[in-house]
């Protein structure tokens, strides 16, 4: 009995302790710094033009990011768990693959396709389009290197749907629609949820791979990330820790706001969410 | 009992055993501190050096292997020289965090002038040879092969079509140089009938700020986005193209008529060298970086002599003269140039805000 409170007691402050020293630790030292010259100096930074202009950027970036995943994310999911095909299992290893390489590698790979020496490149630039060093280039890289989390946070959820809640829905006379709106989509969006809002904060912070294809320019195509990184390379550590104050807030918020659409867990969602519930 | 007698002598002999540990740690320690250096002193001797990345290849396959004979053919010692290459700021600011080099070569005044701020040079190191500097280069331009666009002036860069890269000053050093560069060129270029010649310098950097394409991280980085076809015209180092064109890339050296001359310091840190009990050495290092030998492996890796007049007589080498070469000095020094460009306020900082608004 008291082992067993022990034990217990023992793997929670292992948790926390382990949140703590990770996570809380850092963030406390990032505020501390951020603010240590007062507010005024604060918002000095994060007024500073090059500085909003990199965080309105980033936002733009990254919510177009979101949308596009969270469309082809759940389609992805939805083919790649409904439908067997050949090559399915194969497709299915490659989605993993952008957690995996280094995204530094990620931003040179996607420089090489499309970059002005490659067929692919050419052409786009001749036909007017700028991928390379441009808005565009920086979306392509969020996207690559957040393109799991949807489909990943998505498919469990999908496998364990089963089909014939929906085929009840069809036997008491829901159309299609009616049944993937009141029985699939509740089901799934949890899931979905979390996939697009990790997705987002992922976007935010990515610096590797966008600095290799965003054209870095000041106030046109440079992201906070990397706006922070000029700013700690030119001495000014104040600059650059209260615009990552901003980055890690917006992504505090968004995580918040998660916590709060999907939890508690296992209960409905909120009824703004979902429309009224299914009658019984 | 005996198991009692047992939980008894464990008893006692747990504290013997960590006052024991606690004594061999002591002892560790005090050798550490005391003892090695000392041990090292006597016979072989180790350096530290913290290097800015463009020199590498002169510093590992010349000039430190040159020292190391030459301290051992003065002294019979051996030396030992660990050395580690990276960003000029990068290395600055790792030498302010706790990385405790003995010597510093870097690309810029600006950085060793920040360890000066830390406290850690507290010698004044610009009263040293050539104010300080050891190597040096110029502001030049890559073109491509047959340079089709005919670029050869500055003001060749402003044109529309024309696609210029350089990069962030923030993050590198070379391109602090490249804007100066510019920024003197415009004083130099600048007509008296059109009004002050700071303004026109001004807006000459917006005007190539314009054509700007891709601002990378690194000097280095920048010559990669070039080599991969991007951008027609690469603002950089004289000493990063030579040796692409001599290893037969298709790129072509311009030297502009006015362009400035890059001077790179290098200096002993005081607070490691006091530490370390390696001035001696630290100093020889210096002043042999000075000399002849070391300038002359300098021009082996394409980079101009620091003194002028030296290198008429001590290196084979011959560079291409600009017309108007003209120093940081000229201009004002480091920390004045540096500000005026580059401060929130700065020229340079505002050239690119009234750029991307479309002014």
């Amino acid at each position: 009995m008291t082992g067993h409170t022990l034990t217990r007691l023992a793997l929670r402050s292992a948790t926390v302790g382990y949140v703590l020293c990770l996570i809380v630790l850092p963030l406390a030292g990032i505020g501390w710094q951020s603010f240590a010259d007062g507010w005024g100096r604060f918002i000095d930074d994060i007024l500073q033009p090059q500085a909003q202009a990199a965080l309105v950027l980033t936002l733009q970036a990254a919510l177009i990011t979101t949308c596009v995943n969270a469309v082809f994310g759940t389609l992805s999911a939805w083919v790649l768990v409904r439908f067997d095909f050949p090559g399915r299992a194969f497709l299915n290893a490659l989605v993993d693959l952008p957690f995996a390489i280094p995204t530094l590698v990620a931003g040179i790979m996607i420089a090489a396709v499309y970059g002005a020496t490659s067929p692919l490149g050419a052409w786009l630039q001749r036909g007017g389009i700028e991928v390379l060093y441009n808005v565009p280039g920086i979306v392509l890289a969020m996207l690559f290197v957040t393109m799991p989390f949807t489909i990943r946070a998505l498919q469990p959820v999908l496998m364990e749907l089963e089909q014939d809640q929906e085929e009840a829905a069809y036997t008491l006379g829901a159309t299609p629609w009616q049944a993937f709106w009141r029985v699939t989509v509740p089901s799934i969006l949890p899931g979905l949820l979390t996939g697009v809002f990790l997705t987002f904060v992922r976007a935010l912070g990515e610096f590797g791979s966008v600095v290799i294809v965003a054209g870095n320019i000041p106030l046109k195509t440079q992201v906070a990330a990397v706006y922070v990184y000029g700013e700690i390379e030119s001495y000014n550590p104040q600059g650059a820790t209260s615009v990552s104050v901003v980055v890690l807030l917006f992504c505090f918020l968004a995580l918040m706001l998660l916590e709060r659409l999907i939890r508690p867990p296992g209960e409905r969602l909120p009824a703004f969410l979902i429309g009224k519930p299914v009658p019984s | 009992m005996p198991h009692a007698r047992h939980v008894e002598s464990i008893r006692t002999t747990l504290p013997d055993a960590v006052h024991a540990l606690l004594n061999h740690l002591l002892v560790s320690v005090v050798l550490l501190c005391v003892g090695v250096p000392a041990a090292v002193a006597a016979d072989s001797r180790e350096l530290l050096l913290a290097i800015y990345s463009v020199p590498k290849e002169a510093y590992e396959n010349r000039l430190i292997p040159t020292f190391k004979q030459q301290w051992k053919q003065r002294t019979g010692q051996e030396i030992r020289i660990r050395s580690s290459y990276g960003a000029s700021g990068a290395q600055a600011r790792a030498i302010i965090g706790g990385f405790d080099a003995d010597v510093t070569a870097l690309s810029v005044e600006g950085d060793v002038d920040q360890i000066v701020k830390a406290g850690l040079i507290t010698h004044d190191w610009r009263k040293a040879a050539d104010r300080g500097n050891v190597s040096a280069s110029v502001v030049a331009f890559g073109v491509r092969k047959g340079n089709p666009k005919s670029i050869k002036t500055w003001d060749d860069l402003t044109k529309p079509g024309v696609e210029v890269l350089y990069p962030n000053p923030k993050t590198s050093g070379g391109a602090m140089w490249d804007i100066i560069a510019m920024y003197g060129a415009g004083l130099k270029l600048a007509d008296a009938k059109q009004g002050a010649p700071e303004a026109q310098a001004a807006g000459l950097i917006k005007r190539i700020q314009k054509n700007v394409k891709v601002m990378d991280k690194s000097g280095r980085e920048s010559v990669t986005t070039f080599e991969r076809g991007v951008g027609d015209v690469i603002v950089t180092y004289e000493n990063e193209l030579l040796p692409r064109i001599t290893s037969g890339r298709p790129i072509e050296l311009v030297l502009p008529a006015e362009t400035i001359l890059i001077e790179n310091p290098a200096a002993l840190i005081d607070r490691h060298v006091d530490k370390h009990q390696t001035r001696d050495v630290a100093e020889a290092f210096i002043a042999f970086l000075h000399s002849e030998d070391a300038q002359r492996a300098f021009a082996e890796y394409e980079f101009r002599t620091v003194s002028t007049a030296r290198a008429a007589t001590s290196t084979s080498k011959s560079f291409s003269q600009p017309a108007h070469l003209f120093t940081i000095a000229d201009l004002g020094g480091w920390e004045k140039i540096s500000s005026l460009l580059f401060s929130p306020q700065g020229v340079w900082t505002r050239a690119v805000e009234e750029v991307a608004r479309g002014k």
